[in-house]
Formats: structure tokens, sequence, C-alpha cells
């Protein structure tokens, strides 16, 4: 888990420093790149081809459109609002559940194999129940991301737990401390390297599942707004709403790519 | 009350009756220590010395009360222990400091919990207390990785004796610690013990150092341990840790000890 996280760090704050931290040469290079690509779309393709295709001018128009009329920062609110309540929740519960779970290895034991199916279900395949139970909205959008960011978190917190050197908790209570202050002197902070690593993924897993889960079945954020106009075949509109998408990861990432930067530096 | 105080001298602080313990290691029971008797007065310092794998560790587990004898009794002031014993400080042969505190913090967390109520403003300058005993000065916030073996030790060996327990397990504290060093902590922990009237029961393989600090030595035979020999220190207390080891009463039970050891040093290495 933990080298997993490692890597998929170095990858993400790689990719970040080569986007950012370049020469005037390579970012002149991309420019041209860019603008001949751009020039290609608007003029190369034939009539019968703009339909799909659309074309930059075009898209341009559509997503100026959305930022005059608030369309665009309503959606971006929705997509937000829902990835960040649904990470709050499923961190929260997660942890909570994660350390009862890890202290009490009985109820751990009995429950595993079923915390094993559920972990192992990949939970976008949720989605058409929950839209039973919750109907299309704000609703079964919020309860699956939380389930992906809540197994996420729980595992790795009862993992955490599990790997603490017993010795460590034992010769506290050799020196009389309650079972409360085991809890918080050696069980969390033990358990908190494995904590942080999952926080860290689950973002990455908010944003595409709150994503999905907008593009499967639902009335509000970008991934509607690119459901909603490839469904009514609005070319622009759809290329549109995934140039926001693209811009949208890049931001993440990168702040991610920051707060990561800062944590390893107070960690170390 | 007269009475209740006799009885209660007379009681000795640590106590094993025919306690044996069996262990299970691939589906084989093999006996670690056969049935031994041992009792500790309050206040006395025994040394356990022994060849490694005669159960020294497991004899203070079982007065820790981490274990529990396969037969026989262990007890404490006279009560079979049953759980954990919090009456006693146990410096294990494995340090167990919380990797993420520093020095400074970890010597201190026996003074954070509620057992032991104290100012933070004490609590602090009792950890610099000992911080200078165990010689860490300089090193307070410095993390249990970035430290050597012996300084690890020392920690440990502060965080056990900043509470005062009334009785102290030790195993192989000064184990990893050089000459000089070892000399100096000997020093200190016979200064706190005597001052504390703490009982001290404390496996080393080293018998000077049993000699120096013990008021009776307790030497083990090899694997099943059982106990061999247990001699008397006959040496005016409190004596130079400096000096002592000069002495012919010393070099005399270095001697005697040693010819009780040595055959059971031969057979009992773990190979
Ligand atoms: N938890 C355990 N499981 C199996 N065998 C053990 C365990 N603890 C100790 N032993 C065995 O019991 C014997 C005595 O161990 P120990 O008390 O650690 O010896 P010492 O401290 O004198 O070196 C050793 O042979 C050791 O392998
Ligand atoms: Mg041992």
């Amino acid at each position: 888990m933990s080298d997993l996280a490692l890597t998929a760090r170095i990858g993400f704050a790689e990719r970040a420093r080569a986007v950012f931290d370049s020469t005037p040469g390579r970012i002149l290079a991309r420019i041209g790149i860019l603008a001949a690509l751009l020039a290609a779309w608007q003029y190369l393709p034939g009539p019968g081809m703009r339909f799909w295709a659309s074309d930059p001018q075009s898209i341009v128009m559509a997503l100026l459109g959305w930022i005059i009329d608030g369309t665009l920062w309503h959606q971006l609110f929705a997509t937000l609002t829902v990835m960040s309540t649904s990470y709050a929740l499923g961190c929260a519960i997660g942890v909570g559940l994660g350390l009862v779970f890890g202290l009490l290895p009985r109820l751990d034991k009995v429950m595993s194999p079923f915390i094993f199916a559920a972990y192992s279900l990949p939970k976008i395949a949720l989605a058409p129940l929950l839209i039973i139970l919750f109907g299309i909205g704000v609703l079964s959008k919020v309860v699956l991301v939380t389930l992906v960011v809540f197994f996420l978190v729980f595992s790795s917190t009862i993992d955490g737990v599990h790997n603490i050197d017993p010795d460590l908790p034992r010769a506290l209570r050799l020196m009389g401390a309650t079972r409360a202050e085991i809890i918080r002197k050696v069980l969390i902070p033990a358990a908190l390297p494995w904590i942080f690593t999952s926080m860290r993924i689950a973002v990455r897993y908010a944003f595409s599942n709150t994503l999905l889960a907008e593009l499967i079945a639902s009335n509000s954020g970008i991934g509607y707004l690119i459901a909603y106009h490839s469904g009514i075949y609005d070319a622009a509109g759809t290329y549109a709403a995934v140039l926001i998408l693209v811009i949208l990861s890049v931001a993440l990432t990168e702040v991610l790519t920051r707060i990561e930067k800062g944590m390893s530096r107070w960690r170390a | 009350m007269q009475r209740n105080s006799a009885a209660e001298a007379a009681t000795p602080k640590i106590q094993l009756l025919g306690a044996s313990r069996d262990f299970e290691a691939r589906g084989r029971r093999v006996q670690a220590l056969q049935p031994i008797d041992l009792s500790v007065k309050k206040a006395e310092f025994v040394a356990l010395v022994g060849p490694s794998g005669c159960g020294k560790s497991t004899i203070l587990n079982m007065v820790a009360g981490l274990l529990g004898p396969t037969q026989g009794r262990v007890a404490y002031d006279g009560q079979p222990i049953a759980g954990l014993n919090r009456k006693v400080g146990y410096m294990t042969q494995k340090d167990t400091l919380l990797p993420w505190r520093d020095v400074a913090s970890n010597i201190g967390v026996a003074l954070e919990l509620k057992c032991r109520p104290m100012p933070r403003a004490d609590a602090a300058t009792k950890v610099a207390q000992m911080i200078e005993l165990v010689g860490l000065k300089g090193f307070e916030h410095h993390y249990p990785s970035e430290l050597s073996g012996g300084m690890r030790k020392r920690v440990a060996l502060a965080r056990t004796l900043i509470y005062e327990p009334e009785t102290l397990l030790m195993d192989e504290p000064f184990a990893a610690l050089d000459a000089q060093l070892r000399l100096v902590m000997l020093d200190q922990l016979q200064f706190l013990t005597r001052l504390r009237k703490m009982t001290v029961l404390f496996v080393t393989h080293d018998l000077g150092e049993a000699i120096t600090l013990a008021d009776r030595v307790v030497v083990m035979s090899a694997r099943p341990g059982r106990i061999r020999a247990i001699r008397n220190v006959p040496i005016q207390r409190p004596l130079d840790v400096f000096k002592a080891r000069f002495s012919p009463e010393f070099a005399s039970l270095h001697e005697a000890l040693w010819d009780e050891l040595k055959d059971e040093v031969t057979k009992g290495t773990d190979l």
C-alpha cells in the first residue's frame, strides 16, 4: 500500500514539475504545437465532420457563454461540493470505524469476509442501485463517493492498527496507562502514517468517482455537463465541458502536490 | 498495626514457587524453564545470570504479568499475579520507545498518565534531570531512529526510572553500552535504587555487573533453565563501582560464580 502510494506520489510530483518548471524554449515549442493543432482542428475538417468534431472557436464560445450565464460556476460548485462532502464523510467514518475494528479484533475477525467483499467490489457498480434507493441527485452521488472513500480509509486504518508492534501498547500498560490513554498515545499515532497515505490516495478516488457518478445519472456537476451535451449531440458543449474537466484535474493535482510536499517536509 | 507491618516485612516482594514455563513452537512443546523457587525481599537487589536461552527474560515476563507460569505460582506482595503487574517498571531486552516521540517526550511519557497527576512544569523538570542522569543532554529533540543502540537503551532506562516504580525489572539494560559509560550507569542505578529503596530483579550476562550491584546473584543453568546456585554478595554497600572490581572479595566471588557458570555457558549456547 505505501509503496504504491510512494510511486504514485513521485509520478504526480514529476509530472507536475514537468508542466510548471520549464525552460522558455520548451514553453514556446508547446505553444507552437498547440497552435498548430488548434489551427488544424479549426480549418481542416470538412462540413460533414463538423457535426461531431466541432471546432475550437465554437468550443470557446460555448465556454464563454457558460462563464457569462453562470453555468460554469454552478456546475463546478456542484462537483466540488459532492466531492469534498463525500471525502470528509468517508474519511471521518473510515478513521472512526477503522479504529473501532482495529481495537476489537473479535469484531474484525467476524466481519472481515464481509468487509473484504465490500472492499473488493468496484463501488461504481452500485450506482444504479443507489439511484433506485436515493433518486437522481446529490444524495445518491454523495453516498457512492463516501462509500469509495470510506472503504479505502477504513481498511487502511485497520491495517495501521494491526501493524503496531504489540510491545508498545504493552509497555504503556505496564506504566499504568488506561485503555483510552493507550489509544491516544500509541494506537492513533502509530496508525497515522497509514491513515494519511489512504487519505491522500482517496482524494483522487473521490474526484474520479464523483465524475463517474455525474456521468451515469445526475442533474448537476461537470460530469453531468459532459453527459448532457453529448446526449443532445452538441459536440462543442461536450468538448467545452471536457476542457473544464482537464483544467480542474490539473489544478487539483497541482494543489495536492503542493500539500504533499509541505507534509513530507513536516514529517521528515 | 504492628503485626501488619511485621507480616509485610516477612512477605517477599516477589516469589516464584515451583514456577515453570513451557512454550509451543512449531507444534512441539518445549520446556523453557524448569520449576524454580525464588524469593526477592523488599528493597533487595537480585541479579540473574545464565547462558542465553535459559529463561531469564521468561522469569521477568512472568513477574511483570505478561506471561503466566505453566505450573506453580508467581506472587507479588504475596498475591498471585493476575493480569499485568503495574507495580513494576520493566525495562525489556528490546527497547520499546515510541518512534514518533523525541527523546524528551519518550522519557516523560509515564508522567503524562492520569495515574500520576503532575503539573507540566514539574514533569519537564524531572525529564531534564533524567536526561542529565543518563547523559543525553543535547539529544532531547532527537528521534529514536536517530540514536545509537546504547543511547536508546539509556532513553529506555530513563523512561523507566522517571516514575520511580517500587520494583524494577531490568533485562540486560547495559548490554549495548561501552565499558566507561556502563560504569557511570551502574553508579547512577545503585544510587537511585538505594535512595528509593527499590526492589530490583536484574538480568545480565556480565558477572562483574551482577556483583557490583546485587545483594544476591542467581546463577541459572542452560535450557531448560533452573537455578544452579545462589550467592550472597558480602561486600559493604554502597560501594564504589569504579574501584570495587579491584578488591579481593570481588575477585574471589567473581571466580566462584564463574566456576558455576562456565560449564553452563558452553552447554547452553544457542546454536
Ligand atoms: N514466546 C515464545 N515462544 C516460543 N519460545 C519462546 C518464547 N519466549 C521464549 N521462548 C524460548 O524459551 C527459552 C528461554 O527464553 P528467554 O527467557 O528469552 O531466555 P533468556 O532471556 O535467558 O535468553 C528460549 O529457548 C526461547 O527460545
Ligand atoms: Mg533474554
